[in-house]
């Protein structure tokens, strides 16, 4: 048992409407406790930074910094350091949709928060677990059956102090209702952020989610995106992640329903002693569902990138087609790429299929770019970055597209190319 | 469609039958005087026995592993017994004519004559049965081309320099928890030696047979090929039908000096049980080979047996150039479970691996590729092309693939890809509109699927493999 | 300017051009015909340096260079210009940052600043109203979902906009209607300055009746066979490659 997860057992709290969820979580990080070092799940990030951390939760918000994302006209929702400081009862929000903290005394959405935390979220993530114990600060979304809500809602996880926190974010999306969410996370203190996300996503609805996990430097997060899909609903999710001392992002989509649509996209560009950590599992738990997940990253310099991404087929669902496809690149001898894609089938009726790369430069294409004179150096740079400028092309909000696209291109410039 | 599939794939283990000869085999249990009768009963020198003494003194720290995709009742290593021979090897016969005919018979039964005028030109046979090499054939001519053919047992006496330096070198006694049970009770197995420059006149072939009951097959495999020569050497396994469990944990270990190649093929027919899961061996081997400058490992298996496999051959690329290949098809059925894979380590530059895994999963079986690519940091221009297919047969089994990749090289290319299908019914529509029955579609279909792999193996062997899936499949199909 | 001296080359060791000789001045514009299968398309890979190109034997000079000594892109800033006949698709690299990196290359070689990015969006427009292709053209991934009249284009687009001094066109005719063939030998035309020299590789004499060749010559088995004016076209058209022995004849059909 490390210092660290001690020190939360002894934190945890438990005495409001969530307290089943919370007493679960509690027992079962008494129980199981600290990974073991070749414990599968952590088998490639090590967790020393953590280990022997004092436990420091903030009690009082302060304002800070926002990033912008310009033209996006979203719902801003703000954590720092794990204190929600937005005032969510005054805000304007469209027709159709609800926001509220977790902290509320309103029976009816107590009920309806509790119907989705902890349930899309699976037990088994370890910092999931902390959050389900710890999580004083959070914010329920409800989006009403039908509505199409085109302004997007954004949540910000801002890390200033040396500090713990740990927020949630529960998202209910009723009947054809449709939604755009966009988690956010920045900071580079010597900070750890666990930030948890839900979404129940009801028949024949829509989720467009974005999750930009940009903590850098000594920040460590520990975060997941969970998502439930019912009959006919669908979800485009695009991920971007930079690595800092220890990053991880654990995500979870389960068709719990049939027919359901999920594509999910992730990009991250690593440098320096950089780690970033994905985790994905895709469980089709029901017939005739479809996924297509895109994970393609960059490491330069000593940093490292983990890649775990398992698609699970169960007895029942056949007729799933389920695609995914992990490409990496690695700029330095001193950086490292741990990839996994994997598959566990058990229907017979299915098309699954994965494929993961490393390193591999479309050799014509550099042909064609030499015989036009492009420097082979800068011919390189450019396929490189290519293929993450597909993703980004792939986006299907034109703000946060412009807004990445540069972003990206420079942080990728700085990071060391052959 | 696929309830016809599986009606068509229960067939009968034909290797199943149980032979009468006289043995001499140690009560069971495990402790270190056990290892010191086998030490004795081999005439080994003192130097082996502490090597054993070593392993085995790890062992009893270590931990059985839980990590693959299987699931079995743990293995009460009390209970089994750790040495069995035939009586009439006491005094090993000096030719053919001295081997209990009995054996013979049981090797002939297994389709493998062990008389050499009977035997397909070309293939010299290392006969395994249970803890003892019975018979090794063709031994005179290998050794005019300066090849050494032998029983492990025999090389440990004869040649104790070549084995001092090599066994353990490729995998150490503390490398698993099989390997080390292995490095300190193994009894018998083959050696082969190939010498500089020397291309080994005809194929190589080892059959291990399990025959005892309540008896472990330990066995260990040393294959050293110096420097320009070239072996081609074939494994084949069988054991009666039994209720019981039995433990086969085997080592092989390859040596490929500069330039050398060596081919290692493997048709694996196990008892693997029975429709209900009750019986069939445990599978639980180490196998690796270790490639110096431009040196090549190829590794070809074929599945079809076990209960439970625990499998994977690998290869470590040590010096510039040098290659490694993983052939498999993987067939499991009834309650069959297979975790098996390979391991390629990219060590020098240049150096390049091929990986071409086929798993069929029929039944309630579960059948898992797992598989490590990783290119360190010295492997410039290092390549890896990996490729994994499932094929599902009826919707009870279950088709895993569990690939890692590290990458420490910016120059190294690695690409992996895995699918899975079925055997459609249009296919099947198809080959019946054409006329042929089910049964054979199927076997067609699923032999198709393994062509990739099937023309690795020498010629007996992929005629071999290819009855065998087909009598793996047979009544399978209906 | 172009000087091809007893070429010998092979792909993946089968020797396809076997002993071919060129000589091509300023301003000129030479057609090569020939049957299928004669190497016609390994010559323009050949001279753009592409790997697993083999050269066995021969020289090639380019305005007094040897061009065999060169990587691919010092040939092209040499003012090597390949069309391609099926050009590659490139997803994620777009076609205006493509075009800015090579023109920018082509100006560092001739000693010339680089463009602003104002100076080149203005060239790049221009060079796209040239060759009728719209100008989100320029913004998308190169030739990404591009028609094949559309990738055919956009190379001689890249050739207005490169200036070399040495065009190989490559089949640019292939997969053509009436409509966009004019539009392309327009592209092609436009560039004819006297100085400019041409290789037009075709195997129909159709694309020959836009771009008016000075030299017609017919590439078989790797070699030159025949050579004459304009009019050799025309010969070929009527009789296709009858006239170089029954073998060729079965292989055009």
């Amino acid at each position: 048992m490390s210092q660290w997860l001690e020190k939360v057992i002894g934190e945890a709290q438990i005495q409001d409407y969530l307290a089943p969820v919370r007493q679960q979580a509690l027992t079962q990080l008494k129980t199981e406790g600290w990974p073991a070092r070749r414990n599968e799940s952590w088998r490639f990030t090590p967790l020393t930074s953590v280990e022997k951390r004092n436990v420091n939760i903030a009690t009082q918000g302060h304002d800070a910094p926002v990033p912008a994302i310009d033209n996006l006209n979203a719902i801003d929702l703000v954590f720092v350091d794990g204190v929600l400081i937005t005032q969510v009862n005054g805000l304007d929000v469209p027709a159709g949709m609800s926001i509220t903290s977790l902290n509320t005394d309103d029976s009816d959405t107590q009920q309806a928060v509790a119907s989705v935390f902890g349930q899309v979220k699976p037990t088994r993530h370890l910092f999931g677990r902390v959050n389900d114990a710890l999580c004083q600060h959070g914010i329920f979304i409800n989006v009403e059956a039908g509505a199409d809500i085109t302004t997007p809602i954004r949540i910000v996880n801002l890390a200033t102090q040396n500090l713990d926190a740990h927020t949630r974010v529960v998202v209910k999306l009723g009947e054809k209702a449709k939604a755009i969410i966009v988690e956010q996370g920045v900071g580079d203190v010597d900070s750890l952020t666990t930030a948890f996300a839900e979404y129940d996503i009801a028949d024949d609805a829509h989720l467009e989610h974005y999750r930009f996990a940009m903590f850098t430097g000594a920040a460590k997060q520990l975060g997941g995106s969970h998502f439930k899909l019912h009959n006919r609903s669908t979800l485009n999710s695009t991920m971007v992640g930079y690595g800092s001392e220890l990053s991880r992002l654990d995500v979870d989509i389960h068709h719990a329903g049939e027919f359901a649509d999920a594509k999910m996209n992730a990009i991250y560009l690593l440098a320096e002693g950089e780690l970033f950590d994905l985790h994905s599992t895709i469980e089709h738990a029901m017939p005739n569902g479809t996924t297509e997940e895109n994970a393609r990253g960059i490491v330069g310099d000593k940093a490292r990138a983990v890649f775990n991404g398992r698609i699970h087929i169960h007895r029942d669902a056949q007729k799933t087609l389920a695609e995914l496809n992990n490409r990496n690149l690695l700029l330095s001898r001193r950086g490292v790429i741990n990839t996994k894609p994997e598959l566990e089938i058990y229907a017979d009726d299915v098309k699954c299929a994965h494929g993961a790369t490393v390193a591999e430069i479309d050799e014509e294409a550099l042909y064609y770019l030499l015989t036009r004179g492009v420097p082979r150096s800068k011919a390189l740079v450019m396929l490189n970055f290519g293929f993450i400028r597909e993703l980004v092309y792939d986006v299907p909000n034109a703000a946060i597209r412009d807004w990445l696209l540069p972003i990206l291109s420079e942080r990728f410039t700085h990071m060391e190319v052959k | 469609m696929s309830e016809q599939i599986e009606q068509a794939l229960e067939r009968k283990y034909e290797a199943g039958f149980y032979s009468e000869i006289e043995s001499e085999t140690f009560e069971s249990g495990l402790d270190e005087s056990v290892i010191r009768r086998i030490s004795q009963m081999k005439g080994e020198p003192e130097w082996m026995l502490e090597w054993r003494l070593k392993a085995y003194r790890s062992w009893l720290e270590m931990e059985e592993p839980d990590w693959a995709h299987v699931d079995y009742p743990k293995v009460d290593y009390q209970a089994i017994s750790y040495y069995s021979a035939p009586k009439s090897m006491k005094d090993k016969p000096q030719s053919l004519d001295e081997v209990d005919p009995e054996l013979l018979r049981t090797y002939e039964k297994l389709g493998i004559p062990l008389h050499e005028q009977e035997m397909l030109a070309g293939v010299a046979v290392d006969a395994v049965f249970d803890s003892v090499s019975v018979v090794t054939t063709f031994r005179e001519k290998l050794e005019d081309a300066g090849v050494i053919f032998c029983p492990i047992s025999e090389a440990i006496k004869k040649y104790p320099d070549l084995v001092k330096k090599y066994i353990g070198s490729v995998v150490p006694r503390t490398d698993n928890y099989f390997a080390a049970l292995n490095s300190a009770v193994f009894t018998d197995g083959s050696f082969v030696y190939i010498p500089k420059g020397t291309r080994c006149p005809m194929e190589l072939s080892t059959y291990f047979r399990i025959n005892e009951m309540n008896t472990g097959q330990f066995e260990r495999t040393l294959i050293v090929a110096d420097e320009g020569s070239y072996v081609s050497y074939l494994e084949g396994c069988t054991a009666p039908q039994r209720d019981e469990n039995q433990l086969h944990a085997a080592v092989v270990e390859l040596v490929a000096l500069d330039d050398a190649q060596i081919k290692y093929s493997t048709v694996q027919n196990w008892y693997p049980g029975d429709e209900n899961g009750k019986g069939g061996i445990y599978n639980f081997v180490t196998k690796r080979g270790i490639a110096h400058t431009n040196a090549k490992i190829s590794w070809t298996q074929v599945e079809t047996g076990s209960a439970v496999t625990w499998k994977y051959p690998s290869c470590v690329l040590k010096g510039d150039n040098s290659v490694g290949e993983f052939y498999s098809v993987a067939l499991t059925r009834g309650r069959q479970q297979a975790d098996t894979g390979t391991k390629m380590i990219h060590i020098g530059k240049n150096t390049k691996s091929t990986i071409i895994s086929k798993g069929i999963s029929a039944g309630n079986s579960n059948n898992a590729y797992r598989g490590l690519v990783q290119m360190g940091p010295r492997a410039d221009g290092a390549r890896n092309f990996t490729e994994c297919d499932s094929l599902l047969i009826g919707d009870k089994c279950g088709a895993h693939t569990f690939p890692y990749i590290e990458s420490r090289n910016p120059s190294a290319i690695v690409e992996h890809e895995a699918t899975t299908s079925k055997v459609s019914d249009e296919q099947l529509f198809l080959c019946k509109q054409r006329g042929l029955d089910t049964e054979k579609s199927v076997s067609m279909i699923v032999n198709g699927f393994c062509k990739e792999v099937f023309k690795e193996l020498p010629m007996e062997f992929a005629v071999e493999a290819g009855k065998l899936l087909e009598i793996s499949l047979e009544g399978s199909v209906g | 300017m172009l000087s091809i001296k007893n070429l010998h080359a092979s792909v993946e060791e089968k020797n396809i051009i076997k002993g071919l000789n060129l000589e091509v001045k300023p301003g000129e514009v030479h057609a090569i015909m020939g049957p299928n299968g004669a190497g016609k398309s390994t010559l323009g890979y050949v001279l753009s340096g592409r790997d697993g190109y083999e050269v066995s034997e021969g020289d090639v000079s380019l305005n007094g260079k040897d061009l065999l000594e060169l990587e691919v892109e010092e040939r092209a800033r040499e003012g090597l210009f390949l069309a391609f006949q099926y050009p590659v698709e490139i997803p994620g690299v777009s076609n205006m940052e493509f075009m800015k990196e090579s023109v920018n290359a082509m100006r560092e070689q001739r000693g010339e600043e680089p463009l602003s990015a104002a100076e080149f969006l203005k060239k790049a427009k221009a060079a796209c109203k040239q060759v009728q292709l719209p100008l989100d053209f320029l913004k998308r991934g190169v030739n990404e979902g591009f028609s094949g009249g559309e990738k055919k284009r956009n190379e001689i687009m890249q050739m207005i906009l490169l200036e070399p001094s040495l065009c190989i066109l490559d089949e640019s005719d292939s997969g053509l209607d009436v409509d966009a063939l004019q539009v392309v030998a327009d592209g092609v035309n436009s560039q004819r300055d006297g100085k400019r020299s041409f290789i037009v590789v075709t195997h129909y004499q159709r694309l020959l009746d836009y771009i008016k060749p000075d030299f017609v010559h017919i590439l078989a088995d790797g070699k030159i066979v025949k050579s004459g004016d304009a009019s050799l076209a025309h010969e070929v058209e009527k009789s296709g490659y009858a006239f170089l022995g029954k073998s060729y004849e079965e292989a055009e059909a």
